[in-house]
């Protein structure tokens, strides 16, 4: 189980870096996607199975699909990636970081606990990623309608943006 | 722009902002902020010229790197400390990320790089609601947490700004460019007193904001974005000119103009904290903007740049459009200085 969790993690910093230093979006969303599915890994492992699940099926599957296809249509046709010095440069760097802070900000880099979601608040009847989630639609009712309307705003952003084929502000070019 | 996107930015522009002020959970402080910077994007893209997006998009990198930092420092808070109370003191990582996630957000020097090109990418109307109401949520947080955040970094903030503000904007010809400055600069002002006196952050907030809604309205009404097009305004209306002269010169913190108040009484509690090498700095770099202001003066008010005889004075027509806004604020931007004593009392 330990080694589960660590091979997560390695994956989950491996993923990061290479969004990070990609100047290819493919690449960058390859990184995108371990990342994403070394921490759903990740969240498995302490508890949180649901959370885990509804992040596989919106962000991998819903919204990095769109991103992948938008960025098809900005086609290059030899990206640069890991196998070029530049890029592996930056990788080195983030790797120096990582080592850096897990040395000196965290007391003991090898020992840490973490809390599964089994333990958060003793005797629940629910646990803590599910029950956090229905907590937004019992209680935290007015926040429901927030997120609800920074949602639409972000579309109507979107739509304002793109308004105009060809005297926009994002404009179609033919 | 279209009177249906317009009903659904402005709403927005102001749930952002009031969401931030009225939270104490720190999800919903960011949520705010990130409301507002969603909601602003359209109106920058107003003019849809290839400088207004890049100025758009620079913007929302800027605002959503600082929001992430942000939450990122919140999170480490709840993290640490198990709660995600607004007032509860923050752990020295998450205060120190805080003030730099907000320090970005309102442009404080060094992180002050992205501020004069977004500025100079927008009309002069986005630019203001940039330069004034986008700041209101960020020194929200600020002076809730004034106490809690680290006073070396606050003043190092400050007197870098108003160095870089001081510095930055002399070489400027561009106005919006020069009130991107003198932004960083006012910014530089109210943080380093933030840790002692947070009640002369809120005055210097609320009087800045309105001397520069007065300046960006007179530049409207001049229609001008250059000191080359502003110095000819004498003979468009001359009583203006003279209007932009007092601003100006409030702006720069010249007596008995009400610009004066915020820095004489940020210079009297710095020396009341002795904290004399700090004003002593911030003193002197106040006299580069005001070198700059003084310049902007010359060109639009005291010389009438050369032209022909018959320009020197036009029709003075009824004006068409409501100038009420641009009075009153003028009017306290100049001429608020003998009230010292009842506005500290407000912003107690």
């Amino acid at each position: 189980m330990v080694y589960f969790m660590f091979v997560m993690m390695i994956g989950l910093i491996l993923g990061l870096m290479a969004v990070a230093s990609n100047p290819s979006p493919y690449y960058a969303a390859l990184g995108l996607v371990m990342a994403a599915g070394m921490g759903c890994g990740l969240m498995v492992g302490y508890g949180g199975s649901f959370l885990s699940l509804v992040l596989f099926l919106i962000y991998l599957g819903g919204m990095l699909v769109v991103f992948v296809y938008t960025a098809a249509l900005a086609a290059e046709p030899y990206p640069e990636t890991w196998g070029d010095w530049s890029v592996l440069l930056y990788v080195g760097i983030y790797l120096m970081s990582v080592i850096f802070v897990g040395k000196y900000f965290m007391v003991n880099w090898y020992d840490m606990n973490w809390v599964g979601v089994e333990e958060i608040s003793g005797l629940d009847m629910v646990r803590g990623d599910f029950g956090g989630v229905a907590l937004l639609y019992s209680c935290g009712g007015w926040m429901l309608l927030l997120g609800g309307w920074v949602l639409l705003l972000a579309l109507f952003v979107v739509l304002e943006l793109t308004r105009g084929l060809s005297w926009g502000a994002l404009r179609v070019v033919n | 722009m279209n009177p249906t996107t317009l009903t659904i930015i402005i709403p927005s522009l102001a749930l952002g902002t009031t969401l931030t002020f009225i939270s104490s959970h720190w999800l919903l402080i960011w949520m705010g902020l990130e409301i507002n910077t969603l909601a602003i994007i359209p109106m920058m893209t107003r003019q849809h010229h290839p400088r207004a997006v890049e100025a758009t998009t620079k913007y929302f990198i800027i605002q959503a790197t600082a929001s992430a930092m942000l939450l990122f420092a919140s999170v480490t808070n709840a993290w640490t400390s198990g709660q995600w109370n607004l007032t509860e003191l923050l752990n020295p990582t998450s205060a120190t990320l805080t003030t730099t996630a907000l320090a970005l957000k309102i442009g404080l020097a060094p992180l002050h790089f992205w501020l004069p090109e977004v500025l100079q990418g927008l009309d002069l109307i986005t630019g203001l609601i940039l330069s004034t109401w986008q700041k209101l949520a960020p020194f929200a947080v600020f002076l809730q947490l004034h106490s809690i955040l680290n006073p070396n970094l606050l003043m190092l903030l400050g007197v870098l700004s108003t160095i870089i503000g001081g510095w930055g904007g002399l070489n400027q010809t561009q106005l919006r460019k020069i009130l991107a400055y003198s932004s960083i600069a006012n910014m530089g002002w109210m943080i380093t007193i933030l840790h002692y006196a947070p009640h002369l952050t809120l005055l210097n907030l609320t009087l800045y904001i309105i001397m520069t809604l007065t300046t960006f309205i007179l530049f409207t009404m001049f229609n001008s974005t250059k000191i080359n097009s502003i110095a000819s305004s004498s003979s468009k209306s001359p009583l203006l000119s003279i209007i932009t002269l007092m601003t100006l010169m409030s702006l720069g913190g010249l007596p008995p103009l009400s610009g004066f108040m915020p820095k004489w009484l940020i210079l009297q509690e710095m020396t009341k904290q002795d904290l004399i090498i700090p004003a002593t700095i911030m003193a002197i770099m106040a006299l580069l903007s005001l070198f700059f202001y003084l310049r902007l003066c010359y060109a639009t008010t005291l010389t009438m740049s050369p032209k022909p005889l018959n320009m020197s004075s036009s029709w003075r027509t009824k004006t068409t459009y409501p100038n009420t806004l641009m009075t009153t604020s003028a009017s306290i931007s100049t001429m608020l200085l003998p009230l010292t004593p009842t506005i500290l009392t407000l912003m107690m």
